[in-house]
């Protein structure tokens, strides 16, 4: 009877071991406690375009986590995406006009949803909706603008439209900033291949405060960087006419490709040595290599 | 039965052990009412496939999170990320290493403990006796450790979960020098209860206690009744554990996450 006794206590003792593993596990190791939410309030916010996130991924404000996302559907008919976010009651007063981002956290990391305060008096409700919103930035984007010093400019003035062909846009896309200076003044609207000619057009929106740009000014797409995106640079040129909308840029310089960029210096690199060689002998060529 | 097997080729030999290893789940489930009489039995049982279990697993956990953390470590400070090993290690185990290596230390610690028990009752009469004293062998005897098995394994992955993360903490923390409050605060941002430790921890090791507990019970009852046959017996519960174990796991796995 006794050893039965003690085969019970250790058995007890066991299970209730095993229970507190599994306690220490879920407590201390894992986000129980961000999914133990006290009493909540739901917000709408609709995105245009909600990038990676997932349902319960964090709200923040100002970094500090205050709920998670509930829910994420499809606005019937409309392609918007209707976030339902599930905000702690203790956090209830956040401005109308709050704009609710998605932003990932780190260059990979996951997305989550930032609520950055506006300076409405009135506080948003239970079932009310954060109208403005700011949708997820593919990394495109934010590559463009981190290695664009500014972005594209703010078309507060309106734009003028002008055309460029470029035998070779490289990656050139919609969206790209086009610079005077280093200066954005514009983005690229369109770029688009023209079958007549065989080469590839570039449609560019300049911002109307830059209309004084010289008719004969060259266009020609640029590196930021070794590795950055690419945009288009204007040169300007010396004459008195300006551009205007519609116009095309005659003067133009392609993308230069980084395989011909390493092929030149490759081959000017280790040229020295050769010329020295063969003093007088033509220009050795990459195929002698 | 096993003289008409011997003279089968590996295919249906290999097809009869499933079948009839499947059939003998049914009966054990059948059995499970008629052993709730034997609570008692349950109890002996689970003291001894799990709480004598709890050493090595214990043992074991802690040195496969100390080396989790360690090589994790080299690596991921080659991306200046090292705060995020314990992470790994956590998510590595709750996932994948804790009930699989719960589950094949399991059948080499109690699986075979079981399958050499039973058969050496088969071959000295025990369960003949039983039989004839009206006492159901399927309920006083397989059921009870098929149970048995059953609830030890969760529990004694928890446990080998825990020590696994103190393990990583221990090399982590204690040793490398990562910071003790990023170490605990990434793992709990990024572990997640259901995903984890319910789905990963509890759901698998359920499935491989069950897979574990029947696979020895079956090779038990069916051993030949002689010392060779229960010493072939044990071999074939670890071999056939341990290969159902890795292959029900990538199943679940497929499943479950």
């Amino acid at each position: 009877m006794s050893q039965r006794k003690s085969y019970a206590v250790g058995t007890g003792l066991f299970i209730v071991l095993g229970f507190a593993a599994l306690a220490y596990l879920a407590t201390q190791t894992s986000s129980v406690a961000n999914r133990q939410q006290g009493a909540s309030y739901i917000v709408d916010a609709q995105f245009e375009n909600i990038g990676q996130l997932k349902e319960r991924a964090p709200v923040k404000i100002a970094g500090v986590r205050v709920g998670q996302v509930q829910s994420i559907a499809l606005v019937p008919g409309k392609s918007v995406a209707d976030v339902k976010l599930s905000i702690d009651k203790g956090y209830a007063t956040i401005p109308a006009d709050s704009v609710a981002t998605i932003f990932t956290s780190g260059l990979l990391g996951d997305q989550y949803v930032g609520i950055e305060y506006g300076h409405d008096k009135k506080y948003v409700a239970d079932g009310g909706k954060l109208a403005l919103t700011r949708s997820t930035q593919p990394l495109e984007e934010m590559l463009s603008k981190f290695f664009g010093a500014g972005g594209a400019a703010d078309n507060i003035g309106g734009t003028y439209e002008v055309t460029a062909h470029f035998t070779n846009v490289g990656t050139l896309s919609a969206g790209a900033p086009v610079k005077m200076a280093g200066v954005p003044i514009g983005q690229v609207v369109s770029v688009r291949a023209e079958p007549a000619k065989l080469d590839a057009v570039a449609t560019l929106a300049i911002d109307n405060r830059y209309n004084q740009i010289p008719d004969d000014s060259a266009a020609a797409v640029f590196t930021s960087g070794l590795i950055g995106s690419q945009y288009v640079a204007i040169q300007p040129g010396g004459s008195p006419d300006m551009l205007k909308n519609g116009d095309e840029m005659i003067l133009t310089q392609s993308a230069m490709q980084l395989e011909d960029l390493i092929g030149k210096f490759l081959v000017n690199g280790s040229g020295g040595g050769d010329a020295r060689k063969d003093a007088g002998s033509s220009t050795p060529t990459a195929g002698k290599h | 039965m096993n003289a008409r097997m011997a003279n089968d080729n590996v295919v249906t030999q290999a097809l009869g052990q499933i079948g009839s290893c499947g059939l003998f789940l049914l009966q054990i489930l059948a059995a499970i009412p008629r052993s709730l009489r034997y609570g008692r039995e349950t109890v002996r049982q689970l003291w001894f496939v799990g709480a004598m279990s709890l050493t090595i697993i214990m043992t074991c956990g802690l040195f496969v999170g100390m080396v989790l953390e360690l090589q994790l470590y080299h690596v991921l400070s080659m991306f200046g990320s090292t705060s995020m090993s314990g992470t790994v290690v956590a998510i590595a185990t709750y996932r994948e290493l804790g009930p699989v290596v719960t589950a094949l230390l399991f059948a080499g610690r109690a699986g075979t403990a079981i399958t050499a028990e039973i058969g050496l009752m088969r071959a000295t009469d025990q369960i003949a006796a039983m039989e004839l004293m009206a006492v159901d062998p399927l309920a006083y005897v397989a059921a009870p450790r098929f149970l048995a098995g059953l609830v030890a394994m969760p529990l004694l992955c928890c446990v080998f979960c825990a020590l696994a993360v103190f393990g990583g903490h221990l090399v982590g923390v204690s040793w490398l020098g990562i910071d003790n409050g990023t170490f605990w605060s990434n793992m709990t941002a990024t572990v997640d209860v259901w995903q984890d430790i319910i789905s990963g921890v509890i759901w698998k090791s359920l499935a491989f206690g069950a897979v574990v507990a029947l696979i020895a019970v079956f090779q038990g009852y069916t051993a030949p009744p002689t010392s060779e046959g229960v010493a072939y017996a044990t071999t074939r519960t670890v071999v056939a554990s341990s290969i159902a174990i890795l292959a029900l796991d990538f199943v679940l796995t497929a499943f479950l996450m």
